[in-house]
């Protein structure tokens, strides 16, 4: 019976185009994934791809290991060194490019060397030039005391409580030091476009699985089904077990096919660094590497597309609509956008199911919630919320429907 | 197999669609007649349990049917009016589906779903898209996924409507075929269909039986009588104000109606035989319409 709910649901010509969209976004995200990692080679040109990333994998494992304070103390010596040099110095673009074409495999440490040196809430490009080497030993400080200086300032004092702000330096200080560092790119890139590929995913689902509880009403089927002997039970399972099937095996295989290339072309390298060694993941209080960041994105995103598109399967057992129930994934996905300019919302947003889609970017918010004296992020929350959630609907959707009555 | 209704009774808010039925079947074929919004579509639903009563309940072999869930529906076999199906499967996968809702072995299904399709006569377009089947195809592979299951009550709301006259004949000598040792009850508004072939007629309106029986019976409890006669054209529209006209046929020598009257309606009118038409016309004429009587 599965098989033929699962044969249903592709017959219909709207699942056909929306597997062929889902196609075409995946080829997409995979071409700007891997075009996001460009290589400046030493006559200052750009290129991006396979040789492109395995020759910048050659420039930013020269720097690889821990980044203690005599790496620290000769990247900025050989920064130094561009900054003096004819080409860093010349108006033309082409020589400025020449002089990154040194600096990039060394941009990384780069990047963390000014988000250290400014404030919290700051980020100077330039900043690296003009640190000098007595300061190089505060690295790692810098990076607890400038969050410190922010929680007590005017724009964060009454944000978080204390034991919230006793919460994140605590985590601050637990995070591992010295930085272990190598080449990372494939990991960083990865979780750059995947919440665009996973809420693609769920978008497009929702138009095939929109049907699978609405397409008995709307081809005049609902008659015979639920008159037969299995319509209201086995048949309701063999619904929403094709629905689970069909978001899991769509949902791993995209997720395996953009993993594969974006890794097969990027590498894996940096698996075991700590995201807090790349621009994005600095000021993250999750103390987790980039392997375990991966992990969560993946596990997220299918949690949070389980979650929402068996949303989509109870609207539409419900109003027996596939037209309205498909615009549940866009709801969830796009009203939080709307709402986010709301700081009051913050907390409430921080919990939302869109979060499960962008965990990339979720383990780099700030959204704390107190309950007595112990303080969470929002991760372990909507980890734990979404899937329990999840449990509860499907007895819900199965009543629902197999009370259908036919009018 | 004995079926009752004990009170049966729907509502769509204020509207009650069917009204307070009490009545037992057992095997045969029974034929419900009544215009369009008589209750028919409704109280079959309800033998289907696709909707529940607001009233009363329906025993089968003295067990409620809601109670027995899917034991009842295990002896079921329901086509619909409006017989949908999924466009893009083929017939054989299409019954193949139903088969496995019906709950019926995959090895089982196959023989007998081959074994239908013959005796609908799709053998040819076993294998062509369900949406590419004529009406009155699509009708046959409708009996033949209410067959899947050997059905002891078999439900057909409306089997013939929209079918030219030979699939319509083709169609209800089927079901005369399939009715043997089962409980059938046939939905129509068209009088030949049930005239044929229903052992008894249950004659409903505005959600209630108004009249049962054979059709000799029904016909036998029609109080007033059938004339025919042959009049000048000028005199049917005076006539047909005055009386219920269950026919008009115009001749070269002037019209001849088929009216329906305690009285004679004029000189030359000869009394006719009755027949269940002319009955249907009688109670339900003022809600018939030419399409409803006609056949």
């Amino acid at each position: 019976m599965l098989r033929y709910e699962v044969k249903k649901v592709f017959s219909r010509t709207g699942s056909k185009i929306a597997l062929l969209i889902l196609t075409a976004a995946f080829a997409l995200t995979v071409f700007l994934a891997v075009g996001s990692v460009e290589y400046v080679d030493e006559q200052g040109n750009s290129s991006s791809g396979i040789a492109a990333a395995r020759r910048l994998w050659e420039d930013k494992n020269k720097w690889a290991g821990e980044i203690n304070e005599d790496v620290l103390l000769n990247m900025l010596a050989k920064n130094r060194e561009i900054n003096a040099s004819a080409e860093y110095l010349s108006s033309d673009y082409m020589e400025n490019n020449k002089a990154y074409a040194r600096k990039q495999g060394f941009s990384d440490i780069r990047d963390m060397m000014n988000y250290a040196f400014t404030a919290f809430r700051e980020y100077d490009y330039y900043r690296v030039d003009s640190v000098t080497d007595e300061e190089v030993g505060s690295f790692y400080e810098r990076r607890i005391s400038n969050l410190a200086d922010w929680l007590e300032s005017d724009e964060a004092k009454d944000m978080y409580s204390e034991e919230e702000k006793k919460f994140l330096l605590a985590r601050y200080q637990a995070l591992k030091t010295p930085f272990y560092y190598e080449y990372a790119d494939g990991w960083k890139a990865f979780t750059e476009y995947a919440p665009t590929i996973i809420m693609l995913t769920v978008l497009i689902l929702g138009f095939p699985i929109s049907g699978l509880f609405a397409s008995e009403f709307q081809w005049k089927a609902d008659a015979v089904f639920f008159s037969a002997k299995l319509g209201r039970n086995k048949a309701v399972r063999a619904k929403i077990g094709a629905g689970i099937l069909i978001v899991t095996g769509i949902y791993w295989m995209v997720v395996f096919l953009y993993s594969a290339v974006v890794f097969g072309i990027l590498g894996t390298d940096g698996a075991d660094c700590a995201i807090q060694t790349g621009l994005g993941g600095w000021k993250s209080f999750y103390n987790i590497t980039y392997f375990e960041s991966y992990l969560l994105i993946i596990l997220g995103g299918y949690l949070g597309s389980l979650f929402m598109l068996t949303l989509v399967m109870l609207v539409s057992a419900k109003t027996h609509s596939a037209v309205i129930s498909v615009t549940v994934p866009f709801a969830l996905l796009f009203i939080p956008s709307f709402l986010s300019g709301i700081s009051v919302l913050s907390k409430v947003l921080g919990l939302l199911p869109d979060q499960l889609l962008q965990m990339g970017q979720a383990v780099c918010y700030f959204n704390l919630y107190q309950t007595g004296s112990a303080v969470t992020g929002a991760v372990p929350i909507i980890m734990t919320l979404y899937p329990v959630l999840f449990f509860v609907m499907l007895p819900v959707l199965y009543q629902v429907y197999r009370k259908t009555q036919i009018k | 197999m004995k079926m009752e209704l004990d009170n049966l009774t729907k509502q769509f808010g204020a509207f009650t669609a069917v009204d307070h039925i009490s009545i037992t079947m057992s095997n045969g074929v029974y034929g419900l007649l009544g215009v369009n919004g008589a209750g028919k579509t409704t109280l079959m639903r309800m033998l289907c349990t696709l909707l529940k009563p607001t009233e009363g309940t329906i025993y089968c072999n003295g067990r409620d049917i809601w109670e027995m869930d899917s034991d009842y529906r295990r002896l079921l076999g329901y086509l619909p009016q409006e017989f949908g199906f999924y466009p893009e499967f083929s017939v054989q996968d299409y019954l193949l589906y139903i088969a496995a809702l019906k709950g019926i072995r995959p090895a089982v299904a196959r023989k007998r779903v081959k074994e239908l399709i013959m005796k609908v006569g799709l053998a040819k377009e076993a294998s062509h898209k369900m949406k590419k089947l004529s009406g009155g195809m699509k009708r046959r592979a409708g009996i033949a996924q209410a067959m899947l299951n050997d059905p002891q009550i078999l439900i057909l709301d409306e089997p013939t409507a929209g079918l030219d006259p030979n699939e319509r004949i083709r169609f209800r000598n089927l079901i005369s075929e399939l009715s043997e040792e089962r409980l059938v009850l046939l939905s129509t508004h068209i009088v030949s269909d049930v005239e044929y072939i229903a052992n008894e007629i249950w004659m409903m309106q505005e959600g209630k039986i108004m009249h049962q029986g054979t059709a000799e019976q029904i016909i036998a409890s029609m109080p007033v009588a059938v004339w025919e006669c042959l009049v000048e054209k000028q005199m049917v529209s005076a006539l047909t104000k005055r009386y219920k006209v269950s026919n008009l046929k115009t001749e070269p020598a002037g019209v001849t109606l088929r009216i329906i009257s305690g009285e004679k309606p004029c000189e030359q009118a000869k009394r006719a035989d009755i027949t269940l038409e002319d009955v249907f016309l009688y109670y339900f004429g003022e809600k018939a319409g030419d399409e409803d009587v006609a056949i």
